[in-house]
């Protein structure tokens, strides 16, 4: 009874306070970041989530980075490494005086220890494993990386923050990292699972001296603080930033944008272009192992209208056949003709011609990202209209996750990439990836990519890797997409990239 | 009386058992591989295996069922896959957001609903028994998150009365965050408070008809009394039900209701737990709560008790 | 049900039901409502799936009576097909819930025996929070309308139980109850004949407050991303589909809305309508 007569005052107390609680109460010098959900893992090795990366990369840092033109820049390491002449042998010079958060400082041992465990348990790292030679330290601050044969992409691998090369002291290696200890700007105080990650500046940090450049460069400590709060929902994101919970929010709809440029509160923040959304198509199993039919399947797409459905603005898509958008190196045209016939007639007959007897073209999604299933609905319709009988899987994100790994119980899943520095990032080209991608021609053409060191060579076997994704069919790529995001009216310093990062953000007055 | 309480207990661990064992087939039978997504998308194949074989996914389901048994009976609920931590420390650390959100709801809901559906009752078909039962029923015919949306949207982002989402960060103090449940307790509440409502309504009614309130009446007790002394005690028994029902009610709608303002409780937990397919959580909040009704019930059956004399145990 | 159970007293059972004009509109409402969207392949003007993505979220107007979703089908033709979906699982999970409540319910009030075992399943059913148990049903079992409709009547059977049993518990006890037993009557007479009936009146009010929770439910469970299969339209699907659109076409989330509250209403009204009509005789029986 008496605590019933305590939980009574306890509401009354909160009603009469309720309208002064309204301003949320933060430290001075604290930046609060909505992002879409919790990090499962502060272990940006094992992981390849987008927000396990945003989140880490405060307080994990890598040998390399990406300067603001996608360009490699040293972090950890003193510069871009020496190179043998036949690609084999990269010497990497290695910071003296950096600090984990520890107390440890940083030398070549620990290097090495960090390189071997991510040749062993990350996604990425596990790629090249059987390309390398050895891991050595071969001076205090020095070490050296050999290879068995040249691979081109390696160092965009050990500068990517997703599945990443971090690097931690020798001591904390294992298995599994439970306490992580980086050398980042920052570093974990406080985890409160689906509540909020605190993290606060870390005092022996020293920066480089290179004028800030997209990652790279100096990274200043202009906050005390980052908080990350996980606010799954989207809607919900909105409203935070525009009551000005949050001094950022990640992923927002395309909806909201309008919302966002009339607000004295936030600003809508344009990351142009974002990504491509992919159909993967399962060439292991099923309906689509059949060259026609994965013909006629493209030729029936309407991707603009696909791309419309989904984000319903010009501003947010552009119908885009190339594998790269306009600026980038690797943009070429190779195949593209390929791209949004929007021809179910042509669809029809082709099916016919290959003998299309019915069976059921599944397609594997989920509502996680609506987009998704917006464009698998218009494609079912054009599909349909081609003659196709079309089967549509809506799932929850994780049975998605899962079935996609069975190749029996799907014909296209959907998914979205962002644009990532170097093609070879992505394992959608490999025939050991999940959708099994393989013919004689693609797979050399991905050898050579690979081996090859000269940029221009790389670029002219890009363009034919690019044209055997149209006549070959490995997967569907659907134009391109912004992504939304926004900041706090005023806050500056904010680079726009897939993988947000706070050093350097400097709050308004 | 004493015997009855016993009986009660043995059956309140009989139900603790029974739910136990359902939670646990039906989530093992529900499709999704936890190890895949705690991976991520680019992970492949054998090592999603891998960490299913790590995490003890692979073994027989009777062999994880006997584990889980004999484990919660001492009070281990496992270890989240997600969390790695263990389920009674992740579900200690939500409790208080959905505790308090659904004692605040069912307050405001009993504050508002009570006293009117009685008036309402007793004045029956005068304007304000219409006006009560009208906007009654329109605030049990818009869904619940749609409701929580608009007040969102507008009670909070736009006038500012109110923080529009979350639970406060590490310095928030226990009346910040009880701030924060204001908002959602009135969403939730107004759910609830229009079942309330009615109930009470209707139940008064029924008694205000019934042969013994109308004998009253005719020795000329005053109506006042009436209401109060004959039809309140005797409309008690459906209202209590009511009660510990809308609880019922309460702590699932807070499952929406956390979701819409991000509030990190159990609601809001199992709802990502089911996403995320990681079972042990799943259970244990299955546990937790059925351990709560299951105490409501027998509450509520005891209150039966000393309530009504007609009914006899 | 109502009608069956009242056979008796019908004309005044319906003179008093219809008396209230309130209960009057809201039954033709329900009725028009019910009719449109059965009649639905006759009435719609068009084909609920066609898509004209470049005619998305057009206003309400000539071309389109209630304006055209995210892809461009027609809102007005979608509602009413949708419409067949939420009602059925509104009347499918009222329906089920109450056959299955009634049944745990009497027989748990009225035979000592199986008081117990009844009244543990009944407390086991309902220590599962609602919303879990229906999304956890529906993963398992899949996103289908009859799923659904399973997961919701599990759900809300105790609800139903629960109150028919303490019904039962009193009404067992009367004077003129105990009197029919000291006579000879035989139990499923005494339980139909004198239980049922009187117990009838808060079922009905409770089965309307289910059809109405079945379709809010429906609607919940879109919104937690775990209801039917998003491509078939329900109300509750197209309220989820139109929030995104709040701003651009608050229609979408309007017009659903309304078909849904409408509906409730209405049901409601009805609900109370019978609830009072049968009042009389409730207190003649007792």
């Amino acid at each position: 009874m008496r605590l019933t007569k305590l939980r009574k005052a306890g509401v009354l107390a909160a009603l009469l306070t309720g309208s002064a609680l309204a301003v949320p109460a933060g430290a001075a010098g604290t930046i609060d970041v909505a992002i879409i959900g919790e990090a499962d893992t502060f272990d940006p090795m094992v992981s390849t989530k987008d927000v396990v990366s945003i989140v880490t990369q405060h307080f994990v840092e890598t040998l390399y980075t990406f300067d603001s033109g996608w360009n490699i820049a040293p972090l950890l390491a003193t510069a871009l490494p020496e190179i043998s002449e036949d690609g084999l042998t990269y010497t990497i010079g290695i910071r003296e005086g950096v600090s984990f958060h520890d107390g440890s400082s940083m030398d070549a041992k620990d290097v090495v220890a960090s390189l071997k465990r991510w040749l062993e348990v990350a996604s990425r790292g596990k790629l090249v494993a059987d390309k390398v030679a050895s891991v050595e330290a071969t001076g205090d601050y020095e070490v050296t990386i050999t290879m068995k044969e040249a691979y081109s992409p390696l160092l965009s691998l050990l500068a990517f923050s997703n599945s990443a090369a971090a690097i931690y002291p020798e001591e904390i290696i294992a298995e599994t990292i439970e306490n992580v200890v980086g050398t980042g700007p920052y570093m974990i105080a406080e985890h409160v699972p689906d509540q909020y990650l605190q993290l606060v500046k870390f005092d022996d940090y020293v920066s480089r001296d290179e004028p800030s450049d997209g990652a790279a460069g100096a990274r200043q400590q202009t906050v005390d603080e980052i908080r990350f709060v996980p606010v799954p929902d989207p809607n919900t994101r909105v409203e935070g930033l525009l009551s000005g919970q949050f001094a950022f929010a990640d992923s927002l709809p395309a909806e909201s944008y309008q919302r966002l440029e009339e607000s004295d509160v936030a600003d809508p923040m344009l990351l142009k272009p974002f990504g491509w959304p992919i159909f993967a198509i399962n060439h292991k199993d099923g309906l689509l192992t059949d060259k026609a039919i994965r013909l006629a399947l493209q030729a029936a797409l309407p991707i603009d209208d696909m791309l419309f459905a989904a984000f319903g603005d010009d501003n947010f898509f552009l119908t885009d056949g190339p594998l790269y958008p306009e600026g980038w190196a690797w943009r070429n045209e190779a195949g593209t003709e390929l791209f949004n016939q929007n021809d179910q007639a042509k669809a029809a007959e082709m099916l016919k011609e290959a003998g299309y007897d019915g069976t059921p073209l599944r397609i594997l999604t989920s509502r996680q990202y609506e987009f998704h299933f917006k464009m698998a609905e218009v494609a079912k319709m054009a599909l349909e209209a081609a003659g196709f009988t079309v089967q549509m899987d809506v799932v929850d994100w994780a049975t998605l996750g899962q079935r996609r790994n069975d190749p029996a119980l799907w014909d296209i899943y959907i998914t979205h990439s962002p644009f990532l520095p170097e093609p070879a990032l992505t394992s959608l080209y490999d025939k050991t990836s999940r959708l099994g991608w393989s013919n004689p021609e693609k797979d050399q053409i991905l050898t050579d990519f690979t081996t090859e060191t000269d940029m221009e060579k790389r670029k002219a076997l890009f363009a034919d890797l690019q044209a055997q994704v149209f006549e070959d069919v490995g997967f569907i790529k659907i134009g391109a997409f912004n992504a939304l995001s926004g900041t706090q009216a005023g806050l500056e310093g904010v680079t726009a990239t897939p993988w947000p990062f706070f050093w350097n953000v400097a709050l308004p007055e | 009386m004493t015997r009855y309480v016993l009986k009660r207990l043995v059956g309140m661990l009989v139900v603790i058992f029974l739910v136990l064992t359902i939670a646990f087939v039906i989530v093992r039978l529900a499709p999704g591989d936890p190890a895949a997504l705690m991976l991520g998308p680019e992970a492949t194949p054998e090592e999603a295996a891998e960490l299913r074989t790590q995490l003890g996914l692979d073994r027989p389901i009777a062999v994880q069922y006997f584990a889980f048994v004999s484990r919660a009976v001492q009070g281990d609920l496992g270890t989240s896959l997600f969390f790695r931590q263990p389920v009674t420390e992740v579900l200690a650390g939500r409790a208080e957001p959905t505790i308090f959100l659904s004692l605040f709801s069912l307050l405001f809901a009993l504050i508002i609903a009570t006293p009117i559906g009685i008036y309402a009752a007793y004045r029956r078909g005068s304007f304000l028994d219409q006006a009560a039962i009208t906007t009654a029923m329109l605030a049990a015919s818009v869904p619940s998150f749609w409701t929580g949306l608009m007040f969102q949207r507008y009670l909070a982002t736009d006038l500012g009365w109110f923080p529009a989402s979350g639970y406060g960060g590490p310095d928030a103090s226990f009346l910040d965050r009880m701030g924060y449940l204001i908002l959602p307790s009135i969403v939730l509440g107004i759910v609830n408070s229009a079942l309330i409502l009615r109930f009470t309504r209707a139940s008064m009614l029924d008694i205000l008809g019934e042969d013994y309130v109308r004998t009253a009446r005719s020795k000329g007790m005053g109506e006042a009394r009436v209401v109060l002394r004959h039809a309140l005690k005797n409309a008690a028994i459906p209202i209590i039900t009511v009660v510990g029902l809308t609880f019922a009610l309460l702590v699932s709608g807070a499952v929406v209701t956390e979701r819409v303002f991000n509030i990190p409780g159990m609601g809001n937990l199992v709802v990502s737990a089911v996403l995320r397919r990681d079972y042990p959580v799943i259970q244990g909040t299955l546990i937790v709560v059925a351990t709560v009704y299951v105490l409501i019930n027998l509450i509520t059956d005891l209150l039966y008790l000393l309530v009504d004399k007609r009914v006899k145990y | 049900m109502a009608a069956t159970a009242s056979a008796g007293s019908e004309p005044t059972f319906w003179a008093l039901l219809l008396s209230r004009r309130a209960v009057l509109v809201a039954l033709l409402v329900f009725v028009v409502i019910v009719a449109l969207c059965v009649l639905a392949p006759l009435v719609a003007p068009a084909d609920p799936a066609k898509m004209s993505v470049r005619a998305r979220l057009t206003a309400p107007g000539a071309d389109y009576l209630l304006g055209a979703d995210a892809f461009g089908r027609d809102v007005f033709s979608r509602l009413l097909y949708a419409g067949r979906v939420s009602l059925t699982i509104g009347l499918g999970v009222a329906a089920l819930s109450s056959v299955a409540g009634i049944a745990i319910g009497l027989l748990a009030g009225f035979f000592r025996r199986l008081d117990a075992p009844m009244s543990r399943l009944v407390d086991a059913m309902m220590a599962f929070p609602d919303i879990l148990l229906a999304i956890a049903l529906v993963s398992i079992l899949g996103g289908s309308i009859v799923n659904v409709i399973i997961a919701l009547s599990i759900v809300y059977t105790p609800r139903i139980a629960r109150i028919v049993r303490a019904s039962t518990l009193v009404i067992r006890e009367l004077p003129y109850v105990e009197a029919a037993v000291a006579l000879g009557s035989s139990t499923v007479t005494i339980m139909f004949t004198h239980v049922l009936r009187n117990i009838l009146s808060p079922i009905i009010v409770q089965a309307t407050f289910i059809f109405a929770y079945a379709m809010l439910a429906e609607a919940g469970l879109s919104f937690l991303g775990v209801g039917i299969d998003p491509s078939t339209p329900s109300w509750g699907t197209m309220i989820n589909e139109g929030r995104q659109y709040l701003d651009q076409a608050a229609f979408l989330i309007v017009f659903p809305g309304l078909a849904i509250s409408i509906s409730v209403l209405a049901l409601q009204l009805i609900g109370d309508g019978f609830r009072d009509a049968m009042d009389p005789r409730l207190a003649k029986d007792l």
